[in-house]
């Protein structure tokens, strides 16, 4: 008895859960897998440094953690310049500029993959999601975008660009993401052990446990 | 239990070695688990980078010192003048006798921790030298200890010449 | 080994308590693995203080440094991802585990005499524990964090005459802000080991009553067993698998608890689309916002918490133990429960079109569930008398009202007055 209704209590209890967690964004995103891809993620921090740098700091990125996604030093050396290998990357437009510019300082994009719901889908959508009307530029998921079409994706409607404009949102996306969890991969892979030592050791302690209350029968 | 004491099927013995076993894969699992709190209080990664300092030595002019930051500790970059190398020939006149030329990697430049052998106040630049506010050592342009209570001479830390005019201080010459 | 034990011995009773509190202690042999949530809410407890305290080696309460600090944990620190992890599932696991914990005690009666101490003590955790994960919130200084705090803080302002002056108190400042922080800090430290003081009350408290059981009644002695080995190892089973489901979250999905919004630092020019609480408070935030009125809404939530308390004295039915022979008491818990999940659902999404009449009528229907128990409970009780109870009542019933009857002679015996015979 006390377990049917238990199990109609999960039922339900995991419709409000669902429904509690589910996305209620009314805009419909792309529906694009992250790879954590390597090259991809490189190339991404190329796309990063010679577009979005003008506008937008990455200030929990130091040149150095480059070396996490396969970056070797004369690369690192060749990114940043004059700017030491400890620094964070920074924007190079002044806080004046983009305050005349756009009346605000655009925000950091370390982390922005998880300050979004489906943070990646969110950034590849918006970037992917321009139009243009009679010389005037808007966005379809953020209407009122301060932010230019920086990837010119309104413009070029011949195939050729479109998927190359796509591949370097990709790679950005898959930069952005890496950037706000540098620690996936890592704990990914812990946890494949943790989880499996604990099932081990759950499965261990269950038969100690029946063969200790078997005791109670005697 | 008819079963004979010792062997393999007797229950207690198989009890025995379950729990045992359990035991230790539970144990081994929590002195597991204490690895990730301790290794926390290490030095994280960014205090393990400041463990290594890129130096410019750009615009220093012969005769001139500039003071870095390595390590939160002071060191003094001194590009010497062929007069102040030619003086510092030999191994010095104060209790801790040492060739100049041990003491650095090219003559020109004179790379060595600001902080007094004694008790580690941080010397003053003088014409020919440094002086300790704190109890008055003297130390020469080769960062040897003259006078003074400082036992030693300054300390030298590891250092890299990566080009002309820049060092890394923190590693040692490879 | 044993001559240094021996040796404690002498001067301290430490075989004697661990016997008769740990080893030896009579455990009623039918507990069923809902009664594991207890011992697992003391773990996770544990698992929460000593992350807690890792994380305090490296956190910087200072609205400045606050988010900046918890990137840095996050990146730099040696496993600081794991133990930031570990300590923001950890405030869900526990108040998954409490809720369950609490669920149990209500279903099975277990906050009825003589364990009303118990189930107060209870109450009182439930409080500290919110309070603790209320303060904690504010410190990873997100969007969330500070708006949260914000609109919680806030709500003092409706207490009558003191309020405005209260919220600044408390606040340490006009907004929430720097001064907020830190004393948030400070009292989130605080508090765990206030919370410690209470379990040992309360486990002190079970020790006196022992455990109840699923059946409601107490237990015969020779139906008891001692705790070790067999609760040990099962509470050790019990361990095992929440560890999996716990390191799951930890491990493969850790921002399902954190709102997207709070990686955004904080910011008091600009206010979240929507505010919304962690989801163990959404039930009780949907209550605040039932009621109109500020006051009011207040009131509501504040009592809706604390009504638990009053169980003892609500629930009238001289029909021993929780919902096993009880049908209607049953069916309340399940919609009750149900009401408390529809609760969470309004409180997680903006109060617009029928999710505001739907809360009120949850609301109604959370407070209307305490208010029927007093006249339901004696109309079950009579309804169940009349069909003949299960004979194991009847024997308990007689048996405790037997005891009431000699406790009330021996009363009179003492006051020297005349003993009515009532043979």
């Amino acid at each position: 008895m006390m377990n049917k209704t238990a199990s109609i209590i999960s039922i339900f209890s995991m419709l409000f859960i669902q429904s509690v967690f589910a996305s209620s964004s009314a805009i419909p995103l792309a529906d694009i897998e992250v790879s954590q891809d390597q090259q991809s993620i490189k190339r991404g921090v190329l796309v990063y440094h010679n577009t979005c740098r003008l506008c937008h700091s990455m200030k929990y990125i130091k040149y150095q953690h480059l070396e996490q996604i396969g970056f070797n030093e004369s690369e690192i050396d060749k990114l940043r310049g004059n700017a030491l290998k400890t620094a964070a990357m920074t924007r190079l437009m002044s806080d004046d500029a983009s305050y005349e510019l756009y009346g605000m300082v655009p925000p950091d994009l370390s982390i922005m993959a998880k300050a979004r719901k489906h943070g990646p889908q969110y950034i590849y959508t918006l970037m992917t999601s321009y139009k243009e009307k009679d010389g005037v530029y808007s966005n379809t998921l953020f209407p009122g975008i301060k932010m230019p079409d920086v990837f010119d994706g309104s413009t070029y409607t011949d195939s050729a660009t479109k998927v190359a404009i796509e591949v370097k949102v990709r790679d950005v996306t898959e930069f952005l993401t890496w950037s706000a969890d540098p620690r996936a991969a890592e704990r990914k892979n812990l946890g494949k052990y943790v989880i499996a030592y604990l099932i081990i050791l759950s499965t261990m302690f269950y038969f100690v446990m029946k063969r200790v209350w078997r005791r109670l029968d005697e | 239990m008819a079963d004979d004491k010792n062997s393999p099927e007797d229950p207690q013995r198989r009890d025995f070695i379950l729990n045992s076993a359990t035991g230790v894969v539970a144990g081994a699992g929590v002195l597991t688990a204490c690895w990730p709190f301790i290794s926390s209080m290490n030095p994280s990664s960014d205090v393990l980078s400041k463990s290594t300092t890129e130096a410019s030595l750009k615009g220093i002019r012969p005769g001139e010192s500039k003071t870095v930051e390595w390590q939160g500790k002071p060191v003094f970059l001194v590009r010497r003048t062929e007069k102040q190398i030619a003086a510092m020939e030999g191994d010095g006149e104060g209790k801790d006798p040492q060739a100049d030329a041990d003491r650095v990697q090219n003559p020109d430049w004179l790379v060595v921790v600001g902080i007094c052998t004694h008790l580690g106040c941080v010397p003053s630049r003088k014409k020919e030298g440094w002086m300790c506010p704190c109890h008055g050592s003297v130390y020469d342009n080769s960062g040897r200890v003259l006078s003074g209570p400082a036992p030693t001479n300054l300390e030298l830390p590891p250092y890299e010449f990566v080009s002309a005019d820049k060092i890394i201080i923190g590693r040692a010459k490879s | 080994m044993k001559k240094v034990v021996g040796w404690i011995d002498q001067r301290f009773p430490l075989t004697a308590f661990i016997k008769h509190e740990l080893t030896e202690y009579p455990t009623p042999r039918n507990l069923s693995y809902w009664w594991n949530f207890g011992s697992l809410a003391g773990v996770v407890l544990v698992i929460q203080i000593i992350s807690g305290i890792f994380l305090a080696m490296h956190y910087k309460a200072d609205a400045a440094l606050a988010f900046d600090s918890v990137e840095h944990i996050m990146r730099d620190v040696n496993y600081g991802w794991l133990i930031r992890f570990m300590h923001s599932t950890g405030a869900t696991a526990f108040f998954a585990v409490i809720f369950i914990h609490m669920a149990r005690t209500l279903y099975y009666g277990s906050y009825r005499a003589p364990r009303e101490i118990m189930w107060w003590t209870g109450q009182l955790l439930l409080l500290l524990l919110m309070a603790t994960a209320f303060m904690g919130y504010l410190l990873p200084w997100g969007q969330m964090s500070y708006w949260g705090a914000q609109v919680i803080t806030s709500l003092f302002g409706a207490v009558p005459f003191l309020g405005d002056e209260l919220v600044i108190w408390l606040r340490g400042d006009f907004t929430v802000g720097d001064a907020t922080l830190t004393r948030f800090f400070a009292l989130h430290y605080l508090l765990p080991f206030i919370i410690v003081g209470a379990v040992l009350i309360h486990l002190v408290a079970l020790h006196q009553v022992r455990s109840s059981n699923p059946s409601g009644i107490n237990l015969a002695d020779k139906d008891n067993i001692p705790f070790h080995p067999y609760f040990t190892v099962k509470d050790l089973f019990g361990l095992c698998v929440f560890l999996t489901v716990y390191s799951y979250f930890v491990f493969y999905n850790p921002n399902l608890f954190i709102e997207a919004d709070n990686y955004i630092p904080a910011n008091p020019m600009q206010t979240p689309v929507h505010i919304v609480p962690e989801w163990y408070f959404l039930p009780f935030y949907a209550i605040l916002r039932a009621v109109p009125d500020l006051l009011g809404g207040v009131v509501a939530m504040g009592i809706s918490v604390m009504i638990f308390a009053a169980m003892p004295f609500l629930d009238r039915s001289k029909i021993p133990g929780g919902a096993r022979y009880r049908p209607f008491y049953r069916v309340m818990f399940y919609l009750f429960l149900l009401d408390v999940l529809v609760l969470g659902y309004v409180g997680a999404n903006p109060p617009e079109g029928y999710l505001v009449p739907l809360g009120q009528v949850a609301t109604f229907f959370y407070f209307g569930a305490f208010v029927l128990l007093p006249f339901g409970s004696k109309m079950e009780e009579k309804w169940l008398r009349e069909r003949g109870l299960p004979p194991e009542i009847v024997a308990l019933m007689e048996g405790e009202e037997a005891q009431k009857q000699d406790r009330r002679k021996k009363k009179e015996r003492r006051k020297g007055g005349v003993v009515s015979d009532d043979e």
